[in-house]
């Protein structure tokens, strides 16, 4: 197993488990991890992926409040990667990410996940392009492996950039779906660093509502909150 | 509680031992601000023990049981117990609000707060030397003026990347506003824009704030200092894993 899969395997366990019950932020279905049977070995047809542009659009500017993502630019997927469909003007970036990028390793070629992001103007600039270059690769028709290899080359080579200091997202969606074993994500915020120790913020410790994955190259804190974008309990 | 009184709180609320602070306190009724002056010292002690304990409960036992923590004394705050994580526990007063803050010297204040070693490192530092200053019977333009000068000397160090504080203690007491109290995460950036982080806006849970002031009508000095927001996220429990809804009620 690669670290990237590992970690993507690590971020659905620890927002199933760890985030989920122990900071009392239940939304996902827990009977969902026994009853994802289907298997995704491989890609779907493309059409499975792609949604109604409208429709992507409200769904990721739905990950953030108002506020913000009515002012940000969003992105949708097309039949190479994603591209503008909106310019903001907040620096704020909203997207849907797919299985490829959101979901645990069983959801990889998932195609019914859905899930919202909304990335501020330092994640846009630094973690964004790592989504955006896994979606290009998927969509150019190469395997997981391939895939997974080639972004950790980039990574190394510094064709992808380290993460920017300052670098978030929002992921406070009520929609969305995160695959068969985490239906529906907690509404959490998200921090990104370049190989930051996760014990630096008291990550995944009992008690603690800080959860982190962490590998060679992106360590990513998530911290759940009580409302979804639209301003409802999350409870 | 409503969302925005919650809002109003912690605005106020912490702000209030590292940071975060807004002006929400009322005056009394003669018009005057209940806290001008420092109160005599006693009233901001505590006993050692009880401090320790208060302290290590802002962050989970996880976290505090190997952290060092600081007691306050009549001349500042002194190491009670050497750590092994790098993480600080300490109670805040009230005058590690903003200098124009209204509860700056509210004497009720007690703001347990663990930090993480970045924290530790490039935060402490300015809250234990504003804390000796005034301490020693300082003004608050004394205090600015030498806070200023050890900044330019390099004697106060650049903020650090990746801090982030715990503040989830059920027994703070952070103002005298609302239910005086909320769990929260603070994370300090060198960053002076809010909506970098989509802070402050409607709907969002991040709140931030100045770490010097609220305005700098009253000390326009502090304009010249290292640019320090405060970011905050409110958390859905206590330190010691009680959901914080349980507490309001």
């Amino acid at each position: 197993m690669t670290r990237q899969q590992l970690t993507r395997k690590q971020i659905h366990n620890i927002l199933l488990s760890a985030f989920v019950c122990a900071a009392a932020l239940c939304a996902a279905n827990p009977a969902g991890a026994q009853s994802a049977k289907q298997s995704y070995s491989t890609m779907a047809p493309l059409e499975e992926y792609l949604m109604d542009r409208n429709a992507e659009i409200a769904l990721a500017r739905s990950a953030a409040p108002e506020s913000i993502s009515r002012d940000a630019e969003v992105l949708v997927l097309g039949r190479h990667g994603f591209e503008t469909a909106v310019k903001g003007k907040n620096g704020f970036v909203c997207i849907v990410e797919r299985g490829w990028t959101a979901a645990a390793d069983p959801d990889f070629w998932n195609a019914k996940v859905r899930v919202p992001i909304c990335d501020n103007a330092a994640a846009a600039r630094s973690y964004l392009l790592r989504s955006m270059k896994t979606t290009e690769l998927v969509l150019a028709g190469r395997t997981k492996a391939q895939v997974e290899e080639s972004v950790a080359a980039a990574v190394k080579k510094k064709e992808l950039p380290p993460m920017e200091p300052g670098a978030m997202c929002y992921m406070m969606s009520k929609q969305g779906y995160g695959g068969d074993s985490a239906p529906h994500w907690p509404s959490h915020v998200m921090f990104f660093y370049s190989k930051m120790d996760a014990a630096s913020w008291g990550a995944n410790l009992p008690g603690s509502p800080v959860m982190a994955v962490n590998d060679d190259e992106l360590t990513e804190f998530a911290i759940g909150v009580q409302r979804w974008s639209d301003g409802t309990e999350n409870r | 509680m409503k969302r925005n009184q919650t809002h109003k709180v912690i605005l106020s609320a912490f702000a209030l031992a590292a940071a975060v602070g807004a002006p929400n306190a009322a005056p009394a009724q003669d018009g005057k601000q209940p806290y001008s002056t420092m109160a005599p010292v006693e009233q901001y002690l505590m006993d050692r023990d009880a401090e320790i304990a208060l302290a290590r409960s802002a962050a989970p036992e996880a976290i505090s049981r190997d952290a060092s923590v600081m007691v306050l004394t009549r001349h500042g705050y002194e190491t009670a117990v050497q750590g092994t994580n790098g993480w600080v526990c300490w109670v805040g007063r009230g005058w590690m609000a903003m200098f124009d803050h209204p509860e700056f010297w509210n004497p009720k204040v007690r703001a347990a707060d663990c930090v993480n070693p970045p924290a530790a490192r490039s935060v402490l530092p300015y809250a234990y030397k504003r804390t000796e200053l005034l301490l020693a019977g300082h003004s608050k333009l004394e205090v600015i003026a030498a806070m200023k000068e050890a900044i330019e000397k390099r004697e106060l160090p650049a903020l650090e990347q990746g801090t982030v504080s715990y503040m989830m203690s059920k027994g703070s007491y952070l103002t005298d506003s609302g239910d005086h109290n909320a769990p929260h995460l603070m994370f300090f950036q060198t960053d002076k824009n809010d909506g970098r982080w989509g802070a402050n806006l409607a709907n969002s849970p991040v709140l931030a704030v100045n770490y010097w002031y609220i305005s700098a009508d009253l000390y326009p000095q502090l304009k010249s200092f290292p640019a320090m927001s405060v970011f905050l996220i409110l958390v859905g429990q206590w330190s010691d894993g009680t959901p914080a809804d349980k507490h309001r009620e």
